[in-house]
C-alpha cells in the first residue's frame, strides 16, 4: 500500500502507527508521505525545510495545526494516545489537514516510521 | 561570400528549426530586375552597373518564363572576347539551377554550399519567376529571426514573470496571550499568497516569518500589529508592538535564549526559535527595540513569481 515512488500513504501509516483518524484531509487518499518531523516544540517545526511530511507531537493544540498549515505539513498525528479537543479538530478541517491520534509514544512513532520508510529507501535524516 | 556555412548537425535546434521553419518566399526578392533575350550583353552591363547587382535573369514577360541568366562572369567573359554588344540569348547561362518558392530555407542554403552561384532564380508552381535568392537575403533574414529571438530571451532573463496582480497592504491586530487567534494573521496572509502563482517555498518562508512574528506578540508584547505588504515582487512583514521592548536585542537573536515563562513553553513556543528563525527565512531582517517603548520587526522576502 505504497505510493509508486516508494513514499508511505495515510492507510499505511494508520496501519502501522494504529492510529484513530480524527480529521481526513484534503490529501488523505491521494499523500505521499516522505518524512517525518517529531517535537513539540513548534518552534522547532516552523524551522524545519522539509517537503512531503506529516508531524509527530504530544502537544495537543490550536497552535499545531497552525504551525502544520504554515509549514505545509500532510498531517498531524498525536502522540500518547492524545485526542484533540474540539477547536483543534475544527481548525484541522477548515485547514484540510488529516488529524490522527495514535497509543504509541515518540519514541516508538519515530522507531515504527523510520524503519518502515528506510525500508522504502525514503527515510530522512 | 557565396555560402553561408551552417553545420545541420551540430547547431543550435533553434537555428535548425528555422532554416527548415522558413520558406525561400520568406526570404528571396520579389523586385525583380530582369532583361529581355534580345538586349545586348551591354544593356545588361549597364543595368548592372545601375541597379549594383551581380546577375539579371533573361525572361520572356509573356509567360514570365525564366530562359537563362547573364552574371557578371558572363560579361567579363564577353569583354573579353569582343562580343558585348551581341545579344543575351546567345551567351547567356542556360544550365539554370532553380529553386521553387516553397522549399525550406536550408534548400537554398545547401545549394549555395554545392553550386558555387551568388544567386538561384526562384520559381512557382506554375514554374513563373517569382523572386531571386541569393546569401544577403539569406543572412538579413535569418539575423532579423536570431535578434527576434535573442530578444525574448533577453526579456525572460531581465523582467523574471512578475507577479501577477495588484500590490497587496494588509494589517491585523495581535492580543496580548490571545492563543485560540494566535496565527490567523499568518493564515490570512498565507491564504492570500496562494491565489498568486507564487514559488511555494517562498510562500513558506513568508508564512513563517509572519507566523513567528505574530507568535513574539502574542507571547511577549503588549499587544501590535502585523502588517504585510506585496509589492510588486517584494513581501515587507512589518511587527509593531506597544513594549515592553528587549532588553538586549543580540541576546534576542541567538538561537536558544528565550525569556518565555513555562506555560507558554507548555503550549509549544517559547524555545528561543522566533526571531533567529525570522531571520534566517528572510532577505533582509531588522529589528529597532527600546525598553519601555516597543519593537519594530521588519523581514523583507523577494516573492519572484513561478516561472
Amino acid at each position: 500500500m505504497t505510493t509508486k515512488d516508494g513514499r508511505m500513504t495515510f492507510d499505511d501509516i494508520i496501519r502501522a502507527l494504529s492510529c484513530t483518524v480524527v480529521v481526513r484531509g484534503t490529501a488523505f487518499e491521494t499523500a505521499g508521505i516522505k518524512s517525518l518531523v517529531s517535537s513539540d516544540l513548534m518552534s522547532d517545526v516552523l524551522t524545519t525545510t522539509e517537503e512531503d511530511f506529516i508531524i509527530s507531537t504530544s502537544l495537543n493544540s490550536e497552535q499545531v495545526v497552525r504551525t502544520a498549515d504554515i509549514v505545509g505539513a500532510l498531517g498531524i498525528v498525536l502522540v500518547n494516545g492524545k485526542y484533540p479537543q474540539d477547536a483543534m479538530r475544527r481548525l484541522a478541517e477548515e485547514h484540510g489537514i488529516t488529524l490522527l491520534s495514535t497509543p504509541m509514544d515518540a519514541y516508538r512513532v519515530c522507531f515504527t516510521l523510520g524503519c518502515a520508510m528506510e525500508s522504502r529507501g525514503r527515510a530522512s535524516p | 561570400m557565396t555560402t553561408i556555412p551552417i553545420s545541420t548537425h551540430d547547431s543550435p535546434p533553434f537555428l535548425l528549426d528555422l532554416i527548415y521553419r522558413m520558406k525561400i518566399k520568406d526570404v528571396m526578392t520579389r523586385n525583380l530586375i530582369t532583361a529581355r533575350k534580345e538586349n545586348s550583353l551591354r544593356d545588361i552591363k549597364l543595368l548592372m552597373k545601375e541597379k549594383a547587382i551581380t546577375g539579371v535573369p533573361i525572361t520572356e514577360p509573356e509567360t514570365r518564363r525564366i530562359l537563362g541568366v547573364v552574371s557578371m562572369d558572363d560579361i567579363i567573359r564577353a569583354l573579353d572576347g569582343g562580343y558585348i554588344d551581341a545579344p543575351a540569348e546567345r551567351h547567356m547561362s542556360r544550365n539554370l539551377i532553380v529553386l521553387d518558392e516553397d522549399m525550406p530555407l536550408q534548400f537554398a542554403i545547401s545549394y549555395l554550399d554545392k553550386f558555387r552561384y551568388g544567386r538561384f532564380p526562384v520559381l512557382n508552381k506554375e514554374r513563373e519567376l517569382v523572386g531571386i535568392i541569393t546569401s544577403r537575403d539569406i543572412i538579413v533574414a535569418l539575423l532579423v529571426e536570431v535578434n527576434k529571438e535573442v530578444e525574448k530571451l533577453e526579456q525572460k532573463i531581465v523582467n523574471p514573470v512578475p507577479v501577477a496582480g495588484e500590490d497587496i497592504h494588509l494589517e491585523f491586530a495581535v492580543r496580548k496571550l490571545d492563543f485560540e487567534n494566535a496565527g490567523k494573521a499568518s493564515t490570512e496572509i498565507k491564504k492570500v499568497l496562494k491565489t498568486r502563482n507564487l514559488n511555494p517555498q517562498i510562500v513558506r518562508r513568508i508564512a513563517v516569518a509572519s507566523y513567528e512574528l505574530e507568535m513574539n506578540q502574542v507571547v511577549h508584547a503588549e499587544g501590535g500589529t502585523i502588517s504585510f505588504a506585496l509589492q510588486g515582487d517584494r513581501v515587507v512583514i512589518t511587527a509593531r508592538d506597544l513594549g515592553p521592548g528587549i532588553e538586549d536585542v543580540n541576546k534576542a537573536l541567538q538561537e536558544g535564549f528565550s525569556t518565555a515563562n513555562e506555560w507558554v513553553r507548555s503550549l509549544g513556543f517559547g524555545a528561543g526559535m522566533g526571531l533567529p528563525n525570522v531571520r534566517r527565512v528572510s532577505d533582509e531582517f531588522s529589528i529597532q527595540s527600546k525598553l519601555g517603548e516597543g519593537t519594530t520587526v521588519k523581514s523583507v522576502i523577494f516573492a519572484a513569481a513561478e516561472l
